[in-house]
């Protein structure tokens, strides 16, 4: 591996991963959203993977890639339960007043990102491994 | 409020069980069993109410739009059902704790557990008023038998017998929403109370025969009717408490419950009770010949229960008063029996590990406690005086003689309530008291929570019968006044004189003696005949069920054959065809026109994504082709950029990079020339067919675009993304709020999509170890 890919990598990491956060908090208003943010966050997490290697990102993360893709499926699941309660209908998002928007759809799209995070690193994560052992 | 607080008992419980039993140790399923027990309170405190004709509705809102709310009714006939279901069920619980008493207690707890979801699922199936919601419950007593049944899911019979009645009853079940939904079509109302109300209409309806033939496959699949009777003596492979409740209260009881429900409203069509009658009858004889033929405790007793709901359908087919009363009368008495019978042999095989009836013998001995229940119980079965048995056979015979049918359904009747005689011997007399010399080493013997079950049931069926008069007026009456809509006089008394039913008791008695005494030499000689082997069983399920398996694997093998050349042939080749075929039958379509001015960016990267596709086809190195298939990617996510779709450009910039990275580890691995492994004739046939898809999918895009847009959904989504969900990004408001619900199921399917290709990417090198049970 290059010295100088192996030492950008940690910077491009870190960069791609704030990149993937505001693409997805900005998605409610301009272009991003869950579904890119989480394909951006993989990346990031490939590219380390494919300079320190599989094992060190997956201490990284701490836990398993399969884990997030049920964490975020249960928090999109969870973010229609209040439109739920309150007006009897799955997925009607709750918004704060106020000129800060913020409501159960972010909270949906987080739901998003984690799945599409989760999902592509599992793959990414294996294929690695099994490329290069 | 009842009805909620009904089920959440239940339900509670079922959740709780498993915490419950880990921690209460010996009391845990005492302490469950409190549950059913409030429930079956809870319900009994309503019998004045119900007993006075009135009928408990509540409904709460679901989904309106549709007329599917969540309604519930207590009549006196669900009352019926759901104080055997409780009650039934809190001794099935009490016995389940002795049962597993020497299993770890996890699987105590995931049984009960099991057992009191089952226990809601049937609550919440004969309390529903809405049909969908009562079709709802259905399934769920459908999916739950199936988790029962294969309960010990290390035996390869066990496994088979669940996925078998899982088929038959969740088959049966399709069949039964398909008739709700077309009672639905034709009165505008899934509301069982509104149906009985408008049952003329309902008969009017062009939908009739559908409705029924329908109606009686959920009916006669659930409550094991020829053709249908093989699944229920496989599914005893149930652990026995899971039979005790299966056999006697629950599930195989709700086709008759569905059946008499339905009997009022179908009273005028006539063909709906006769099939009854017929199927009923045909049932009954061949249960009873396959009893004879049976060899396991169980086996025998199960074979008995396909016997009775024979005789329940037949009974609810019969036209009259008199066989109303006898229908419920009988469902009483035969929970009360079956249960206790099928809890004496859980206590017979529990003690001796030996399944099979003729190697028991003398266990009375061992087990006096058990013989007393089985006895009790096997005499009611038998219908011998003073047990409640007696009265309800009689009211059968009474019943026959009395409505419009030929003596063929009595001399049926008598032929197989003989042969319950006769099992009522053999599983009682024989396993208990005779045999002594082969009395199988005993490892547990009786203890409390293994004998409350069957005595309380045994000695109830014995009570009954004494003071018949309490159970014909507390509860026979009011159901049978739910069912027909009359308040019919039910008299139950042990002696009514000398009665055309008397000597046809006393003929069923003497001819059930005997063949209790002649048992072994009719058994031996029906099971030595080879012909009669699977004549009744499950054979044509077994065809059809292989033959499914073979068609899957053949059609597999021809269109998954692992080239992955051929994969996108037949792909590119169907679209060709569709788009052709579209384009032919759509004739005169808008014709392809271009408006607009020449745009020189959008040409400038057209033109680049086309020399990236003609380059992947001409390089023979794999990073080559890589990076020329990255341009056609990354000009498409251009194009989109142009045409106002930033979102979308975002999207696939983000994929095209990521799959640079993913691949560049791949590649990394792989020869960076590859071999040609097409013959020249096989690379002109791969160009003509994939020039004709770019010229289709081309004509196809084109005219799609020349048609004048809708732009409804687009103004509306503009109009309203800002108001209603405060997001300027129309495109991520329609995805996480206009249709989130979509998302949510895109998003489902991408995470089991990736587990599912995630399990197939298993490192090969480890060894795969064998799957936990």
């Amino acid at each position: 591996m290059p010295i100088i890919f192996a030492t950008m990598s940690r910077v491009f990491f870190a960069l791609m991963l704030v990149g993937s956060l505001f693409i997805l908090m900005r998605g409610h208003n301009d272009p991003g959203g869950g579904f890119v943010g989480g394909l951006m966050a993989a990346a990031a997490f490939s590219t380390l993977a494919l300079t320190s290697g599989v094992g060190s990102v997956r201490r990284m993360l701490r836990i398993h890639p399969v884990v997030l893709v049920g964490v975020g499926l249960s928090i999109a699941c969870l973010s229609g339960i209040p439109g739920l309660v309150s007006d009897a209908s799955y997925l009607t998002h709750w918004w704060t007043s106020g000129a800060l928007h913020l409501g159960t759809a972010t909270i949906f799209d987080i739901g998003v990102y984690l799945v599409v995070l989760g999902g592509v690193l599992c793959l990414v994560l294996r294929l690695y491994e099994e490329v290069a052992p | 409020m009842l009805f909620v607080i009904l089920l959440l008992i239940c339900a509670g419980a079922a959740l709780l069980a498993r915490p419950v039993l880990l921690m209460g140790g010996r009391f845990g399923a005492p302490l469950l069993a409190l549950a059913p027990l409030a429930a079956f309170v809870l319900l009994a405190r309503q019998q004045p109410t119900i007993a006075a004709g009135e009928v408990i509705l509540a409904s709460y809102t679901w989904v309106p739009s549709l007329g599917v709310d969540f309604s519930f009714r207590l009549d006196g006939f669900s009352l019926l059902f759901s104080l055997l279901i409780t009650g039934i069920g809190t001794l099935v619980t009490l016995y389940a704790g002795a049962y597993f008493a020497e299993k770890p207690r996890a699987t105590a707890g995931r049984f009960l557990s099991l057992i009191l979801l089952f226990m809601t699922a049937m609550l919440g199936t004969v309390l529903a008023d809405n049909l969908v919601v009562m079709f709802l419950f259905w399934e769920a007593t459908s999916l739950l038998s199936f988790l029962l049944v294969g309960f010990d899911s290390e035996k390869a019979e066990a496994r088979k017998a669940a996925l078998q009645a899982l088929i038959v009853t969740g088959g049966g079940g399709l069949a039964l929403f398909a008739s709700i939904l077309l009672i639905g079509l034709s009165l505008g109302t899934f509301s069982y109370t509104e149906v009985i109300a408008r049952s003329d209409e309902l008969v009017a309806s062009p939908w009739l025969v559908p409705i029924i033939v329908l109606m009686l496959l959920g009916a006669f699949t659930k409550s094991a009717q020829v053709p249908f009777q093989f699944w229920l003596p496989n599914a005893m492979q149930a652990p026995t408490p899971a039979s005790a409740y299966l056999h006697s209260a629950t599930m195989v009881k709700l086709g008759v419950f569905l059946l008499a429900r339905f009997d009022h409203v179908f009273a005028t069509v006539p063909w709906f009770g006769a099939t009854l009658v017929i199927v009923g009858s045909l049932t009954m004889l061949v249960a009873s010949f396959e009893a004879l033929r049976a060899t396991g405790f169980k086996a025998v007793l199960a074979q008995s229960t396909v016997a009775s709901l024979g005789i329940l359908v037949m009974l609810i087919g019969l036209n009259g008063e008199v066989a109303v009363v006898a229908t419920v009368g009988f469902l009483i008495t035969h929970a009360f029996y079956k249960a206790a019978l099928f809890f004496c042999a859980g206590n017979a095989i529990h003690a001796t590990g030996e399944a099979h009836l003729g190697r028991l013998g003398g266990l009375a001995r061992v087990l006096p406690f058990t013989a007393l229940a089985a006895v009790l119980a096997s005499f009611s079965m038998a219908g011998l005086p003073p047990f409640i048995g007696f009265i309800s056979k009689e009211y059968l015979f009474e019943a026959q003689l009395s409505s419009g049918w030929n003596a063929i359904p009595v001399v049926i009747a008598v032929i197989v309530n003989s042969v319950m005689v006769g099992v009522a011997g053999i599983v009682s007399i024989r396993p208990f008291f005779l045999n002594r010399r082969r009395t199988p080493k005993v490892r547990h013997g009786e203890t409390p929570g293994l004998l409350i079950g069957p005595l309380t049931l045994a000695l109830g069926g014995i009570a009954l019968g004494i003071v018949p008069n309490v159970v014909a007026v507390t509860l026979i009456g009011p159901a049978v006044l739910a069912l027909t809509g009359i308040p019919v006089d039910v008299s139950f008394s042990l002696w009514h004189g000398v009665t055309p039913m008397l000597v046809l008791s006393g003929v069923v008695i003497t001819m059930g003696v005997l063949l209790a005494v002649f048992w072994t030499p009719i058994h031996i000689r029906l099971r030595r005949r080879r012909i009669l082997h699977g004549l009744f069983g499950d054979r044509f399920y077994d065809k059809v069920f292989n033959g499914t398996l073979n068609l899957a694997s053949t059609s597999t093998r021809i269109l998954q054959n692992g080239d992955q050349h051929r994969y996108t042939a037949v792909v590119m080749a169907s679209v060709v065809v569709i788009l052709g075929l579209g384009l032919l039958l759509a004739g005169n379509g808008a014709p392809i026109s271009a408006t607009g001015p020449l745009r020189i960016s959008v040409l400038a990267v057209l033109v680049l994504a086309a020399v990236g596709a003609i380059a992947t086809t001409l390089t023979r190195s794999l990073v080559g082709a890589l990076v020329s298939v990255g341009i056609v990617g990354f000009a498409s996510a251009l194009i989109f950029l142009l045409n106002g779709a930033p979102d979308l450009a975002l999207t696939q910039f983000a994929v095209e990079t990521l799959l640079v990275v993913i691949l560049t580890a791949v590649l990394l691995r792989l020869p960076v020339k590859r071999e040609h492994t097409r013959l020249p004739r096989e690379r002109r046939r791969d160009a003509i067919l994939a020039s004709l898809f770019a010229v289709f999918v081309f004509i196809g895009a084109a005219s799609m675009s020349s048609a004048p847009p809708d732009m409804e959904l687009s103004l509306f989504f503009g109009a309203n993304s800002y108001l209603e969900a405060y997001g300027r990004n129309v495109v991520n408001v329609i995805l996480v709020d206009f249709r989130a619900i979509d998302t949510l199921g895109e998003v489902a399917v991408v995470a089991f999509a990736t587990l599912a290709a995630w399990a197939l990417l298993r490192r090969r090198s480890t060894p795969t170890k064998p799957a936990k049970g």
